[in-house]
């Protein structure tokens, strides 16, 4: 179909062109016909000029002058010259090799002539005449109506008689042009014919020029739109392409189509593949995913390679639960393991889908909010995510969000709130964990979840952690003063601890506030301080040897192994809540969770679980032994001043606040 | 002395046309005699008739380039005896009409009185002087020409006998030839003689005779041309009875010989004469002086 459609563009653009080329060298051909028709009378005219003066010259040379040796023409013929010019002539005459001839004297007279007439023959004032009398041959050839061939060539020119050289009158001669006309007639044949030919010719080999030339020009044409629409390195549609088949998509919905979806999906940590194993690495790579993702869609879906690691898909007439499905079989088909240059690389890829018409109809709005999925997607855990209104609308805000949180420090919008870490061995108060919210003034209270990440890419995190540190110490030595000796726990970033200085500024606000470092712990997550964060380990270093406490946060899920925890100054380990929730019915999470509080007591650290929401958990993490629980089993995050009024004053281990002290 | 200022700035101014026509072209008819003063003294001494008619008429055969012969036109007569007869007009203040005549009746025809003279390239003999007077003004011997390639191996008089020799009618030439009959015993020469020079040379070309006795100025012209010089050759360099070449006029005529004769002296005096004669390329023949009836003072004379 798209063949033939073409064939009949180039068939047109083709007879167009051959159309052009036929009238242009129609033209040339007529013009070069004309001058060679025109050549061929001149030729055939100069032929009948030279061919009647020559006859003419011997006709005079030897039939006219040897019979009037001796005349004088002013005077007439005498008999004898009469009768001697009629024999010469007359069988000439008679059949035909002259059509007329007169002899006439310098004043015009004619003296002689083939059908004895005394009068007739050009004007004593032609300037053939004229010739004639000074002595030269005139030749033309003029139009005789009795002639078969419409000509006749006439020739006037000087009588010379005697051998001397004496002009004594005027010959006029008209001969015969049949001949000469016969042959020009068949010269313009042969040149008409020959034309012809060439023209046909001509015209073959231009109709075969113009196939070739609209044969190749469509083959570039085509090059060039296929170049214009598609990716060099992956062969996939480009942006442009993927732009307007999501606009046809869309002008279809508006004709009455079903729905689809419009998938945003990139690499996780694609620039890494590309720093460090090299660009053609990283070419090779997206080559795999292209291959990947046009494999396993359907076969009416599109694929685009929108830039760098970004890939477009378009899947008409999918429904939400459709794209999901069809998005996780393709996920699980491009995440395969790949070898580039003999390295095995795992590959993650978020992938974010707007619907159409229901997130939007126009091409930038369902871009953007595909975008949007993709990016909260990256952010939390999920790898395919739908566009929601509100992720969305979140997302969309992120330079808001960061923007109100930098007046939100000013404005002091953040409040602390502590939730405490219950020792399973008496039930008491082992230490507070600082946890920050955020009172907006018009959304209510927003979850770290939701704007630590901004805080993070900004570069908030530091003002932010600056203030969280300073309120938590005050905190404390606000309950410190009501008889509580609780050790608090506050949440750093790695950005924290790569930001250099960190370390000496914690001493510095220890020493500002008075604060025991002893009670003090700073909770990282494993993957702050996993493989060369040499920075980050360095200041865990130095904040260990202030004293303080080093928690790891989220145990278990960041893949770092313990061996890589071993030589950091780590005083407790924190496991993550996924293992906790799940222990009551997997006993590979009851497994887990054991071997890690064997492990960390192995290693002298503290082992505390989070997530705690039931009896029979901490029956059975007290069983295995382990040290502190934390959880809305005891407590949700409540304000420090409650956790007082919950919590009695004899709870608190004095002697260890007093040896602690005395320790310092 | 006023009268001879004028007369020598009219020669300058000759002189200057004359040059100039040289060099344009030597086809020129009138030898310049529009430009040459008119000699009032020679024109008094003219006979009155002469001088109210205003012209002369001369008798030539114009078949005896480069002396006299016809113009491409086949009517005008040009040549050396053409240009000089129209400065000797010049000079008198009159017209001299060259008329075509036969040569062998020219004479005769001029004693009759209908022509003034001949002027043809006529050689001056004793025997002619019986007829007419001659005004002297050129020199020439007779030359023998033959087909190109000398077929026949002429190269003097002798080879000629048993030959056909063709002549023109009453010339030197056929006189000569005569004379030499005696030298060739049985054997005699052929003689063919013709009307015109044109017709005695057409004899050569087309091998009825083996040669013709010409006047060395024409025999050099036709086997110098590039028209003529394919069919005709020299038999030899010799010249043979070289003789004064005259202007004939009746011997009852002396009044216009003798203006003739002053008219051509003061040509000869002014340059124009040798001017005329480097014009047609016959300045080997030249006279330093001109004489009447020369034939029988020199030498040689008698062709």
């Amino acid at each position: 179909m798209r063949l033939r459609i073409w064939a009949g563009e180039g068939g047109s653009a083709g007879s167009r062109l051959f159309a052009a080329y036929a009238v242009a060298s129609l033209v040339t051909v007529g013009i070069l016909g004309g001058v060679l028709t025109q050549g061929y009378r001149d030729e055939a005219a100069d032929r009948g000029r030279d061919h009647g003066s020559a006859q003419a010259a011997v006709i005079e040379e030897m039939a006219v002058a040897p019979a009037l040796d001796g005349a004088d023409l002013t005077a007439g013929l005498t008999d004898q010259q009469r009768e001697r010019l009629q024999t010469a002539t007359d069988l000439a005459i008679f059949r035909g090799s002259v059509v007329r001839l007169r002899v006439r004297n310098f004043a015009g007279r004619v003296v002689f002539a083939d059908d004895g007439s005394t009068v007739g023959g050009v004007s004593v004032s032609d300037p053939s005449f004229r010739t004639a009398v000074a002595g030269r041959s005139d030749v033309k050839v003029v139009a005789e109506e009795s002639r078969p061939s419409g000509q006749v060539i006439r020739v006037v020119q000087p009588i010379i008689i005697g051998a001397s050289g004496q002009s004594v009158g005027v010959l006029e001669l008209y001969l015969p042009n049949e001949a000469i006309a016969a042959h020009l007639r068949q010269q313009m044949r042969q040149a008409y014919l020959r034309l012809g030919t060439g023209l046909v010719l001509l015209y073959v080999v231009l109709a075969l020029i113009s196939w070739s030339t609209t044969r190749s020009m469509r083959r570039n044409a085509a090059r060039h739109r296929h170049e214009a629409l598609h990716d060099g390195l992956t062969g996939l549609p480009n942006r442009a392409a993927f732009r307007a088949r999501t606009q046809t998509e869309l002008d279809a919905v508006d004709r009455g189509g079903s729905g689809g979806a419009v998938v945003l999906a990139d690499l996780n940590r694609f620039k890494e593949v590309n720093d460090t194993l090299g660009h053609h690495a990283g070419d090779e790579l997206l080559q795999i995913v292209a291959d990947r993702l046009a494999g396993s869609v359907r076969s009416g879906d599109t694929v685009a390679r929108l830039g760098g690691d970004e890939f477009g898909l378009i899947m008409p007439g999918a429904t939400d639960d459709e794209v999901v499905s069809l998005l996780t079989r393709i996920r699980d088909a491009v995440t395969q393991e790949v070898t580039l240059d003999g390295v095995p690389l795992s590959i993650e890829a978020s992938f974010g889908v707007a619907l159409y018409p229901a997130h939007g109809t126009g091409i930038e709005e369902l871009l953007q909010h595909a975008d949007a999925a993709m990016y909260h997607g990256k952010r939390g855990t999920a790898d395919i995510v739908l566009y929601s209104g509100h992720s969305a609308l979140q997302a969309t805000s992120w330079l808001a969000v960061q923007a109100e949180l930098r007046h939100s420090l000013e404005r002091d919008e953040l409040e602390l709130l502590y939730q405490p870490k219950i020792r399973l061995s008496d039930g008491l108060v082992a230490g507070v964990e600082a946890l920050v919210r955020w009172r907006h003034p018009e959304r209510g209270l927003i979850p770290p979840s939701e704007f630590l990440p901004a805080a993070e890419q900004s570069g908030l995190i530091e003002p932010l952690t600056a203030w969280v540190l300073r309120r938590a110490l005050a905190d404390q030595a606000a309950w410190m003063a009501q008889g509580r000796s609780w050790p608090v726990s506050i949440n750093i970033s790695a950005r924290n601890l790569e930001s250099p200085g960190f370390p000496e500024y914690v001493a510095a606000l220890l020493a500002e506030t008075g604060a025991a470092p002893a009670l003090v712990t700073l909770e990282i997550t494993e993957t702050a301080v996993a493989g060369d964060a040499e920075a980050a380990i360095a200041a865990v270093h130095a904040l260990a040897a202030l004293g303080i406490g080093v928690a790891v946060d989220d145990f278990g899920i960041g893949f770092t192994s313990l061996s890589q925890l071993r030589g950091l100054p780590v005083s407790e380990i924190k496991i993550d809540r996924t293992f906790i929730g799940g222990m009551p019915h997997d006993h590979q999470d009851r497994a887990i969770v054991r071997s890690v509080i064997e492990l960390g007591h192995a290693l002298g650290v503290r082992v505390t679980a989070e997530g705690v929401e039931t009896v029979r958990v901490r029956r059975w993490l007290l069983e295995a032994g382990c040290d502190d629980v934390q959880g809305f089993l005891f407590s949700q995050p409540a304000p420090w001043p409650i956790l007082v009024d919950r919590y009695a004053a004899h709870d608190v281990p004095l002697l260890a606040l007093t040896s602690q002290q005395e320790y310092r | 002395m006023t009268h001879r200022l004028i007369a020598v700035a009219g020669v300058a101014v000759a002189l200057l046309a004359g040059g100039c026509a040289t060099n344009g072209s030597t086809d020129g008819t009138a030898g310049g005699g529009e430009t040459i003063a008119v000699n009032e003294a020679i024109r008094q001494s003219l006979p009155a008739s002469v001088r109210d008619r205003g012209a002369l008429r001369f008798a030539t055969d114009p078949s005896y380039a480069p002396m006299e012969s016809y113009a491409a036109d086949g009517r005008t007569i040009i040549g050396f005896d053409a240009d000089l007869a129209a400065a000797l007009g010049s000079v008198m203040g009159i017209q001299i009409e060259m008329v075509r005549a036969d040569f062998s009746a020219a004479l005769d025809d001029t004693r009759s009185g209908e022509f003034d003279g001949v002027m043809s390239a006529m050689t001056d003999t004793v025997e002619r002087e019986k007829k007419a007077d001659f005004i002297n003004y050129f020199s020439a011997g007779t030359s023998i020409v033959v087909r190109r390639g000398n077929p026949s191996g002429v190269t003097e008089l002798k080879d000629l006998c048993g030959q056909v020799v063709a002549v023109e009618n009453s010339t030197v030439q056929e006189d000569l030839l005569k004379r030499s009959q005696r030298g060739c015993g049985k054997k005699p020469i052929v003689i063919r003689s013709f009307k015109t020079n044109a017709d005695a040379l057409l004899q050569v070309r087309t091998g009825r005779a083996v040669a013709i006795l010409n006047d060395f100025p024409p025999a050099a012209e036709l086997t110098t041309e590039p028209a003529t010089r394919a069919h005709y050759q020299l038999a030899s360099t010799v010249q043979y009875e070289p003789g004064l070449y005259g202007i004939a006029v009746a011997k009852n005529n002396v009044q216009l010989r003798d203006a003739l004769h002053k008219a051509l002296d003061e040509l000869m005096r002014t340059g124009v004469y040798k001017e005329l004669l480097l014009r047609w390329g016959l300045t080997t023949g030249a006279l330093e002086a001109s004489s009447i009836n020369g034939a029988g003072v020199s030498p040689d004379a008698g062709q």
